[in-house]
């Protein structure tokens, strides 16, 4: 990642959403279509999900049966480096032979040998980078919140796009939308003037029930 | 189930039939049943469209009783699309509602002289054979509709379109629903042709006052049957994924690993597949009112089908599976769900293979015929197709056709069958199965993941890349053992992870059937189905120079992995060394 590209990333400005569980769902076309994300890179998708994500090792082995590193199936999750740029893409167990063909460490890996993750002879250094994230079926509901309630990372004109196909119902679940330290009108999120020049935009959620 | 019912449509005076016990055939169902009655009576160097081919559909062993998940039905021909022996299996209501009326198969045999179309009825009291010319060039829909005002709701039809009675290579024979649609098909090589050319429009079904087929084991049944749907409700693909995304889940992950046909497979990924992935698809029917989790039979428990509605909330189609999903959408560079849920209604109302259609129309879009991304121009197509101009009679005839009439060197097909919607380049193993199934390219010939519980021709390493042509052996033997028993092959997750599942379908079988199979046996009945098509091919004149993939596979990289098909072909003339 270019150095002025980092900087951008790390100094994007925040929105954090005050909102009900309801307004997870409306995310599912970003999750699947995936956000940016910060964390350390030069770790591996095993830390991500227990360190970093603190998810329980059951849900882990249980849930996240399908792993994508850059377009390749990931057996031991252990054992695959995160860097910036990387894309991970997480799924639930999927149906079909080449549901479990694609699994992680699965019977049938040898059917797609071709386009399986290999470690790379590189070290990349421990620090914070930004990584792509996708979603896709059952932990859209699972895991998107998780994501949210840390905060992720959008194109400015994407997540406008996004707000302004919005309908009435989804604006209703929102109890407070800040802008930085600003308190702002939800709707105004869907402005791009909202967000000056900038390029991108932190969106964070936090369950409205915490604050009643 | 211990009768045939054969209606010989070439007999003098018209369409005579008879029913016989079902003899010889005794212990065979579903694909095992069609296999056996084709390899034995028909002629292997025969036209397809000829009166002695013949068309047979068979319920499964199980179908008809209140096993879970028991109402997959098989129709079995030689195929007009592959010149092999074909069998092509559905979803839908008939194949318990035929069981229960006590046929393990009925085989139109023959052809009639004239050109009259004829309604077979069915029911506790017997058959009788009508003419029925109103029906001409009906769709689908129509003609179940005209059959409901004149039979009542308590049927079940099995019906062809306007491309049946053409004699289209990419005609469906059509199955109803629940609902008395006929949203399911049995669509791939052409079986839609072959019922055309026996005249036959519709085969009307009505089981009233049939009870369910009973057990030899009841006591034993009940449990094995409770132990099963546990076991499906329990995993996390049959009792979550399937039932709240459909079969078109697959769309994102496929698309992520690049493996996702795209633009006639000329790359991995579509850039559009967010807008008709599985997930979408299920917000869309949500939202319109439509139903994202719906069975396609009485008993199955998994609900992996739908209702698609339009904007407006009123049906459009039923949710429209992964493979159509993928074939009238990334393969031809669609991005609009709407477009695609009507192009799947029209091929289901003329009677058309989804996954040929689309991938014939990508080739002809390869040819620049049409633009990709050109969805009003595809349905046009299809209009085409229904209509019988001379263009839609050429794309109604399947890719192979298409490819040579418009002169394109990617065609995606083997032994003339569009290949459905997985590159064989990124996930291989596939395109083991793909190239050496009797059958033609079919996704589900290696589909049933039940082999490393079966341990069939030993265990294999799947770390090493050589396990590829052993698996696609096992997965076909499997797969072949299932389609047999009327179950629906998305079982086979379950009874992949979980062994007790297994023994329970297992159990299911014995105590049903008052058998003692063990999972050796049922793997040689799977091999005994292999081999008998296989057989019924050589004699067709198929050598192993049909068991390939097209060359372009080979030489063309496919990204974003840029890798070819590199599986030897002396490996795969191993797969069926057993």
């Amino acid at each position: 990642m270019k150095n002025k590209t980092r900087a951008v990333l790390e100094n994007c400005p925040g929105v954090r959403i005050e909102a009900g569980e309801a307004l997870f769902p409306y995310f599912r076309p970003i999750f699947q279509s995936g956000f940016l994300f910060r964390c350390q890179v030069g770790k591996s998708i095993e830390d991500l999900l227990f360190r970093q994500l603190s998810l329980k090792k059951l849900f882990v082995e249980e849930k996240i049966s399908t792993v994508f590193l850059d377009g390749q199936c990931v057996d031991d999750i252990s054992r695959t480096i995160l860097n910036d740029d990387s894309v991970v893409a997480f799924s639930s167990a999927l149906p079909g032979l080449v549901g479990a063909t694609l699994r992680r460490g699965g019977f049938y890996a040898c059917l797609r040998n071709s386009i399986t993750y290999r470690k790379k002879d590189m070290s990349v250094d421990a620090r914070q980078g930004t990584i792509t994230i996708k979603l896709f079926n059952l932990l859209m509901e699972e895991l998107g919140p998780v994501f949210l309630r840390k905060g992720i990372i959008m194109g400015c004109s994407a997540i406008v796009g996004f707000l302004q196909e919005q309908r009435e119902a989804f604006w209703k679940e929102i109890h407070a939308a800040y802008l930085g330290d600003n308190i702002i009108a939800p709707r105004d999120l869907s402005a791009e003037s909202t967000y000056g020049n900038g390029d991108y935009i932190t969106i964070r959620i936090d369950d409205r029930d915490k604050f009643q | 189930m211990d009768k045939i019912l054969r209606v010989n449509m070439g007999a003098k005076g018209g369409p005579k039939f008879t029913v016989e016990p079902i003899g010889v055939y005794t212990g065979l169902g579903g694909r095992a049943l069609t296999s056996a009655i084709v390899s034995k009576e028909v002629p292997p160097t025969c036209h397809p469209l000829s009166g002695t081919n013949k068309i047979v559909i068979a319920p499964g062993l199980l179908s008809g009783s209140i096993a879970a998940m028991s109402g997959r039905i098989s129709v079995g021909c030689k195929s007009p699309l592959t010149g092999g022996i074909k069998e092509s299996n559905s979803g839908g209501q008939p194949s318990q509602v035929l069981a229960r009326l006590g046929y393990a198969a009925i085989v139109l045999e023959g052809k009639p002289e004239g050109d009259d179309l004829y309604t077979i009825y069915i029911n506790k009291e017997g058959v009788k054979i009508t003419v029925n010319n109103d029906l001409r060039m009906l769709g689908n829909y129509d003609t179940v509709s005209k059959m409901k005002e004149k039979f009542g709701d308590k049927i079940a039809c099995i019906s062809i379109g306007p491309a049946g009675e053409m004699r289209l290579p990419a005609a469906s024979v059509a199955f109803t629903d629940m609902e008395l649609r006929p949203a399911r098909h049995a669509g791939r090589g052409g079986p839609g042709a072959v019922m055309g050319s026996k005249g036959v429009k519709v085969i009307v079904l009505d089981d009233t006052d049939m009870p369910m087929r009973q057990p030899k084991d009841p006591e034993r049944f009940k449990e094995a049957n409770k132990v099963f749907i546990e076991g499906l409700l329990k995993h996390g693909v049959t009792g979550q994924a399937l039932p709240a995304y459909g079969t078109n889940v697959l769309a994102n992950i496929l698309n992520e690993a690049g493996a996702y046909p795209t633009y006639n497979f000329k790359q991995g990924t579509f850039a559009g597949v967010a807008k008709i992935s599985g997930e979408t698809e299920a917000a869309l029917e949500t939202e319109r009112g439509g139903v994202p989790t719906h069975a396609c039979h009485r008993g199955c428990v998994i609900r992996c089908s739908g209702i698609y509605n339009d904007k407006d909330g009123h049906y459009l189609s039923k949710q429209p599976e992964y493979e159509t999903v993928w074939a009238h959408g990334a393969d031809c560079g669609i991005d609009d769900m709407d477009k695609i849920a009507m192009l799947d209604f029209l091929d289901d109302n003329y009677g058309l293979d989804t996954i040929e259609m689309g991938t014939t129309i990508g080739v002809a879009m390869e040819a620049g015929f049409l633009k990709f991304g050109d969805a009003d121009g595809a349905i046009n197509l299809i209009h085409e197709v229904g209509k019988g101009t001379p263009l839609g009679r050429i794309i109604g005839s399947g890719a192979a056709l298409t490819g040579k009439v418009f002169g394109v060197e990617r065609v995606p097909v083997v032994k003339g069958q569009a290949m459905p919607a997985y590159d064989p380049r990124a996930v291989k193993g596939l395109g083991v199965t793909y190239a050496t199934s009797p059958m033609g390219a079919d996704h589900t010939a290696g589909y049933a993941t039940t082999a490393n519980i079966l341990k069939v021709g030993g265990f294999v390493d799947p770390l090493k890349p050589q396990g590829q042509v052993e698996l696609s052996r096992n997965l076909q033997i499997a797969t072949a053992a299932i389609d047999s028993t009327g179950m629906c092959l998305f079982i086979a997750f379950a009874i992949l992870d979980q062994p007790e599942t297994f023994q329970a379908l297992i159990d299911l079988l014995n105590a049903f059937c008052g058998l003692s199979f063990t999972g050796n046996d049922v793997t040689e009945y799977g091999k005994k189905v292999l081999t008998m098509e296989r057989d019924f091919n050589i004699r067709a004149g198929f050598t192993k120079e049909q068991d390939r993939l097209p060359e372009f596979f080979k030489t063309q990289e496919i990204p974003p992995h840029n890798v070819v098909f590199d599986v030897s072909d002396e490996e795969l003339d191993e797969v069926f060394n057993w």
